[in-house]
């Protein structure tokens, strides 16, 4: 009896220790990140700035935020998310609920071509000529409109919607009710738990996308959050890499552009952690959807 | 005389539930521009194909048969190429898959249910911020001069200088495989811990009973329950094997991460294709490039269909 308490404790000690662990290191990038975006920038080159801001400023988001290049790619990437998850969620529940319904004509042939477009594609070069044949390169149109239907998310639409009784539709049918309607006023209301993963891993994938704004656009006018971070971080490390060469000095300039990268990190992680701890659930729940993706 | 009844039949049918039909044909007509027309583009990699030419340049330039393959087949980056996409994959599939379910067992063996659930919620944030802020903490953290990993074990006294986690070739694949592990365990690890609660309780308690210890449990109750899920997910992430299985992601750190100096070890095939098509417009040779990973990962995703099929009796299509 005695072992078996002592192992108990031992492996609650072990198992705390662990996962304490596991909580610093997910958790302190993000929190050091934080901290930079607070501190002085000639002072965070002199280092030893680990817990604390040790020279507390605003500046870096005064910089921030009076750098009109930077407010601009922060809009243009909150008009792609939220015109392109409203585009994809509209257009993806119209097509999986047509999808499941079980009377539907040509279903398996549809449901066929949903699949098979999940795990084959063209790759990268003929899709670029198609965007390019389309117009749609350099135009905030390339951002929002090839993302409209995901095969993953339709598949779970065609399940969800599928459990939805057709007698309730029926129903609905006789009364002469046209199908628009009854999507928009029977089927979606009951599909929030849907709908609200739907559209929350839509506005993850369209605020997080980094590629479509590097090679798809060329107009400064165009250019995503995530690209301005990008090519900040390039300039952070290749300026970092010839100060460290040639000596020392000139710190002042690496200074302010990796505090104000990790400002525009900050700001950038911003919606998702407003977000987090209400619509966790909804996070979880897409995992279904991840775990057939990946 | 029965056949056009039957067609006349099917055509009231189709007319009765147009709406219906309007919904699914928009959506299978968007799904034939942008997913089936460019994989008639892949003859692009058996042709001379140039940009200026637009779509009718794909059926007008000239065939060149396997002219691309061959020349990709003995660049001198070929080997290093190949060697860098499947050593990459590799060491995700061994030491990224692991993680997240030994992270299910550590958090379902906590019991303090807010700490539990703390740990968890915390655990899968980084899944959900993209890869340039991922490459950006990176920088925060690993850069040579000034990344605080490096400035804690300088001053630690453990190194003289900075580790060069970003620019070393010998770092390149070590940083990434971490990376991926940071990023996506908390995430992966949801689906082992859903498992693990399926688990009957009762099998611990009769367990409990006849003797055994915590370590026994995990071993033979807790592993074997969720065996199931990690047969599963190990087979799914033998269809995605070259872009990194379950973790994936080698585009985005390979394109992200990747630089001049560590280019020997950060180069893998899909950023190769890219930039010959992208930076240099060497567009049907790079369709050719892309084309030889494609390949391979179809065969890999018909293989991962039939285990699955034999395993579990379902497919993935």
């Amino acid at each position: 009896m005695k072992k078996r308490i002592t192992e108990d404790r031992v492996v609650d000690i072990v198992v705390y220790i662990l996962l304490a662990l596991i909580g610093i290191v997910t958790l302190y990038p993000f929190y050091y990140t934080i901290i930079c975006s607070f501190n002085d920038g000639l002072d965070l080159m002199k280092g030893g700035v680990y817990l604390w801001p040790r020279k507390f400023t605003l500046a870096n988001y005064k910089l921030f935020l009076e750098d009109a290049d930077w407010i601009h790619a922060f809009w243009v990437s909150v008009a792609k998310t939220v015109i392109g998850t409203g585009l994809c969620t509209v257009f993806t529940s119209m097509f999986s609920y047509a999808l499941s319904r079980k009377n539907l004509m040509f279903k398996k042939a549809y449901r066929f071509i949903v699949v098979f477009t999940m795990y084959f594609s063209g790759g990268l070069i003929p899709y670029y000529i198609l965007l390019k044949e389309l117009h749609l390169l350099n135009t905030f149109w390339v951002y929002v409109i090839p993302g409209m239907v995901n095969g993953f998310f339709v598949m779970t639409g065609i399940n969800f919607f599928g459990s939805i009784p057709e007698t309730i539709l029926e129903s609905a049918r006789i009364d002469g009710a046209s199908e628009f309607s009854i999507l928009t006023k029977i089927v979606l209301p009951v599909s929030k738990p849907f709908l609200a993963t739907l559209a929350l891993f839509a506005a993850v994938g369209q605020w997080n996308s980094w590629l479509d704004s590097a090679y798809y656009v060329r107009d400064n006018e165009l250019r995503t959050m995530s690209y301005k971070m990008m090519t900040t971080i390039n300039q952070t490390l290749a300026s970092a890499a010839n100060a460290d060469a040639a000596g020392q000095m000139s710190q002042a300039n690496t200074a302010t552009t990796f505090t104000v990268q990790a400002t525009a990190m900050v700001v950038s992680m911003l919606p998702i952690m407003c977000v987090y701890p209400f619509l966790q659930k909804y996070f979880v729940q897409g995992m279904m959807i991840g775990a057939v993706k990946e | 005389m029965k056949k056009t009844r039957s067609l006349r039949k099917g055509f009231t049918k189709f007319k009765r539930q147009k709406e219906l039909q309007i919904f699914a044909l928009a959506g299978i007509g968007y799904l034939f521009i942008f997913s089936i027309i460019p994989m008639f583009g892949i003859i692009l990699a058996f042709k001379s194909y140039k940009i200026t030419t637009g779509i009718q340049g794909i059926f007008t330039s000239e065939w060149v048969g396997l002219q691309y393959f061959k020349e990709f087949f003995t660049d001198y980056r070929f080997g290093e190429l190949l060697r860098n996409t499947v050593v990459l994959s590799t060491l995700k599939m061994i030491f990224a898959f692991p993680v997240p379910i030994i992270l299910a067992i550590l958090i379902s063996e906590c019991h303090s249910k807010v700490f539990k659930r703390t740990i968890q919620t915390v655990s899968y944030l980084p899944n959900f911020v993209s890869w340039v802020l991922v490459y950006g903490i990176s920088s925060a953290l690993l850069s040579q001069g000034s990344g605080v990993i490096n400035q804690i074990l300088t001053e630690l006294g453990i190194v003289k200088t900075g580790i060069p986690f970003l620019t070393d070739p010998d770092y390149f694949w070590g940083t990434s495989v971490v990376l991926s592990i940071w990023k996506s365990s908390g995430w992966w690890a949801i689906i082992f811990l859903a498992a693990i609660s399926g688990i009957d309780s009762t099998l611990y308690e009769a367990a409990s009973i006849d003797g055994a210890g915590r370590l026994k449990r995990i071993w033979y109750i807790t592993l074997p329950g969720i065996k199931g899920s990690i047969v599963t997910v190990l087979i799914l992430s033998i269809g995605s094997f070259l872009g990194g299985g379950m973790v994936g992601s080698n585009f985005e750190q390979s394109f992200l991460m990747g630089n001049t100096v560590n280019n020997a070890t950060s180069e893998i095939i899909q950023t190769y294709a890219f930039k010959m098509g992208m930076a240099q417009g060497r567009f049907s040779y790079a369709t050719a490039v892309d084309l030889v990973q494609s390949m391979i990962s179809i065969v890999l995703i018909l293989i991962s269909n039939k285990v699955a099929k034999k395993v579990s009796g379902e497919g993935l299509f």
